[in-house]
């Protein structure tokens, strides 16, 4: 028996975003939200392995208490419940915080063997939250995976960690943590009948009064800025002349050697 | 105590925090410490500015580089620095999280510059976030204030001659739960794409492998280098990982930069940000490339690119 905790983050869809570019503001007010990208991997992930060895996947987030719609969206992938830690405060959290959230909540009541997060979140992109949860939890870590197995004779994972200077293949003893690329799979796309089945599976609510205070941000972010860019934003047409034409203002604004 | 601490994984990276390191160390009136791996370096650390290195013990073949974070813990514990800055590589980043999150502290992830006020005594870090689209400012409220760099943000120090420093060795490294089986190095492509004057980036609207030749026949027309979005590189593995471009993957500032089936979300465009000249291509004219480019044409690649080719050809040789 394998259980195993995918850790999901519902963000903004960067595709809604939009750029105010007199107040160099981020408009994000009409945005929808998805799972962040690497966490359908990490959802992914969980599921192979489950398909492989059987036990269970519970899909855990840390998000505020607006984000409900985030459930059926993981549960539709494959997990069997989803652990919902839910506050209204919950929307800007640094990762310090998100990652005691998270021990907390795992602590309080979830069982685990292994727990998949993706490689970053969409939104902060820090990277931070896999290994500081690992290290608040005591266990060993191995991040950015593009390939997992586990060994059901003694209870181990291997790994294949895709660095800057080549594959690290690792192992380690359960429980552990592990940060996966998104490489290392493709998310499956959900049926409908798994769209509607997603409503039907259990998922824990889990809120503030029962975990205790956040905890210090230790980071704080002290302002958003859009990262503008001025374009000329002309456009030729796919024919002859177009073509031509492009070429001709190419060649005019830079030296081709 | 007080002090600016760096890490990084290679020396050249080294060598860059230790640039940032000292600039800052003399703003703040304080010294700048260096964790060594073996001590053959710490004379060049010395006369990069380092007023003490910390040599890390070497490791045992089957532990990884992350192992060493309880003696990092214990070094900064110890010396208590007000400063950390860690090379954001993928181990430098598993490290600088676990170490962050032990001592308790903030850490700003792939830090792309900071100003430090000499008010409150805190750094205004800036980093990238939503893909790019934003510039988010932080402080770390608590100490050490921890920053991950990401390579060549920083100019790496120069050798100066005369310098003295410290060295002490750190202890032993404990045993971690997880052992490495076996390294696979990667070869290295000898193209450095961030140095390249002018880019062809090939994106998902290529077809398959074999038709990147497209895409390299009109990089040489135009004395280009082929680069590609995440997906190519990693999903597809058409090209080597050296070569994506954006927030992950490489920055690069060319004269000009082709997409050629590249969609243009915000990952990949906050890469190619600092390009001069910007030119598109792709079937979609709702496409988000064309928000990011100054040129652009809405038409099939397998259409546009070999009429673009001919057309560049006739073009530089009249
Ligand atoms: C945390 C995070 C980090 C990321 N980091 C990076 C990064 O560093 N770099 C990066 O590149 N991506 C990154 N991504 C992924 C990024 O969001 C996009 O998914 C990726 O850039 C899309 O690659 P693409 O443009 O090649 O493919 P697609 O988005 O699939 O676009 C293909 C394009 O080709 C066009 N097309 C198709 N056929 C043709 C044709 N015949 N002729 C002309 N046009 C055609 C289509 O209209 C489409 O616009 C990251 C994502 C996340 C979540
Ligand atoms: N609020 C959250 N709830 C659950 N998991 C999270 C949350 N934030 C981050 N994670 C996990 O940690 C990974 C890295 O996030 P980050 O450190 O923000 O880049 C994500 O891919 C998720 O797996």
């Amino acid at each position: 028996m394998l259980k195993t905790i995918a850790c999901f983050k519902w963000v903004i869809d960067d595709a809604d975003i939009r750029i105010d570019a007199g107040t160099r503001k981020l408009v994000l007010d009409r945005a929808g939200y998805k799972i962040s990208a690497y966490d359908r991997n990490a959802i992914e992930e969980a599921v192979l392995l489950q398909e492989k060895h059987g036990g269970t996947v519970c899909a855990v987030t840390v998000a505020p208490s607006s984000a409900k719609a985030c459930l059926k969206d993981a549960l539709s992938r494959g997990p069997d419940n989803a652990c919902y830690i839910n506050d209204p405060s919950f929307a800007d959290l640094a990762p310090a915080q998100t990652v005691s959230i998270l021990a907390a909540g795992i602590k309080a009541g979830i069982e685990f063997d292994l727990i998949i997060c993706g490689e970053g979140s969409g939104d902060l992109y820090t990277q931070q939250v896999g290994p500081a949860l690992a290290e608040t939890l005591g266990i060993p870590c191995i991040t950015y995976v593009n390939k997992l197995t586990y060994s059901e004779s003694d209870r181990r994972i291997t790994a294949e960690r895709k660095l800057e200077d080549g594959i690290e293949v690792v192992s380690a003893a359960l429980p552990a943590l592990v940060t996966i690329l998104p490489d290392i799979n493709t998310p499956r796309i959900p049926t409908l009948k798994q769209v509607l089945g997603a409503a039907k599976k259990p998922a824990l609510n889990v809120t503030l009064d029962s975990l205790g205070p956040a905890g210090d941000p230790c980071l704080k972010t002290v302002g958003i800025q859009a990262a503008v860019m001025d374009r000329k934003k002309i456009r030729f047409a796919a024919d002859a002349e177009g073509i031509r034409a492009a070429v001709g203002a190419l060649l005019k604004e830079v030296a081709i050697a | 105590m007080a002090g600016i601490w760096v890490f990084a994984e290679s020396r050249e990276h080294t060598r860059e925090l230790l640039g940032a390191g000292r600039e800052l160390a003399d703003r703040m009136g304080t010294t700048l410490g260096v964790f060594a791996q073996g001590a053959s370096a710490s004379k060049e650390y010395i006369a990069c500015g380092a007023d003490e290195v910390f040599v890390l013990p070497v490791l045992g073949e089957d532990e990884p580089l992350e192992a060493c974070v309880p003696v990092l813990a214990d070094a900064v514990s110890a010396g208590d620095p007000d400063v950390i800055f860690i090379g954001a590589t993928a181990r430098g980043k598993t490290i600088a999280a676990r170490l962050a999150s032990r001592l308790k502290t903030g850490l700003c992830s792939c830090c792309s510059g900071f100003v430090y006020d000499e008010g409150d005594k805190l750094l205004r870090m800036e980093r990238m976030v939503y893909g790019g689209a934003g510039i988010q400012t932080v402080v770390c409220e608590t100490r050490p204030q921890m920053a991950t760099i990401a390579p060549r943000t920083f100019a790496p120090a120069p050798e100066q001659e005369g310098r003295s420093g410290k060295v002490s060795e750190l202890p032993v490294v404990p045993e971690s739960g997880v052992k490495v089986l076996d390294r696979l190095p990667r070869q290295r492509g000898a193209v450095d794409v961030t140095r390249a004057k002018a880019i062809v980036c090939v994106g998902r609207g290529v077809e398959k492998a074999e038709d990147i030749t497209l895409a390299r026949d009109l990089a040489d027309v135009l004395g280009a280098e082929v680069a590609c979005s995440r997906p190519i590189a990693e999903e597809l593995q058409w090209l080597p990982e050296d070569v994506y471009l954006g927030i992950s993957g490489k920055r690069v500032k060319p004269e000009l930069y082709v997409g050629v089936g590249v969609s243009g979300q915000i990952q990949h465009v906050t890469g190619i940000r600092d390009s001069r000249v910007i030119f598109a291509i792709n079937r979609d004219e709702n496409a988000p490339i064309f928000e990011a480019a100054d040129f652009g044409i809405v038409g099939d690649l397998y259409q546009v690119v070999p009429k673009l080719i001919d057309e560049f050809k006739a073009a530089l040789k009249a």
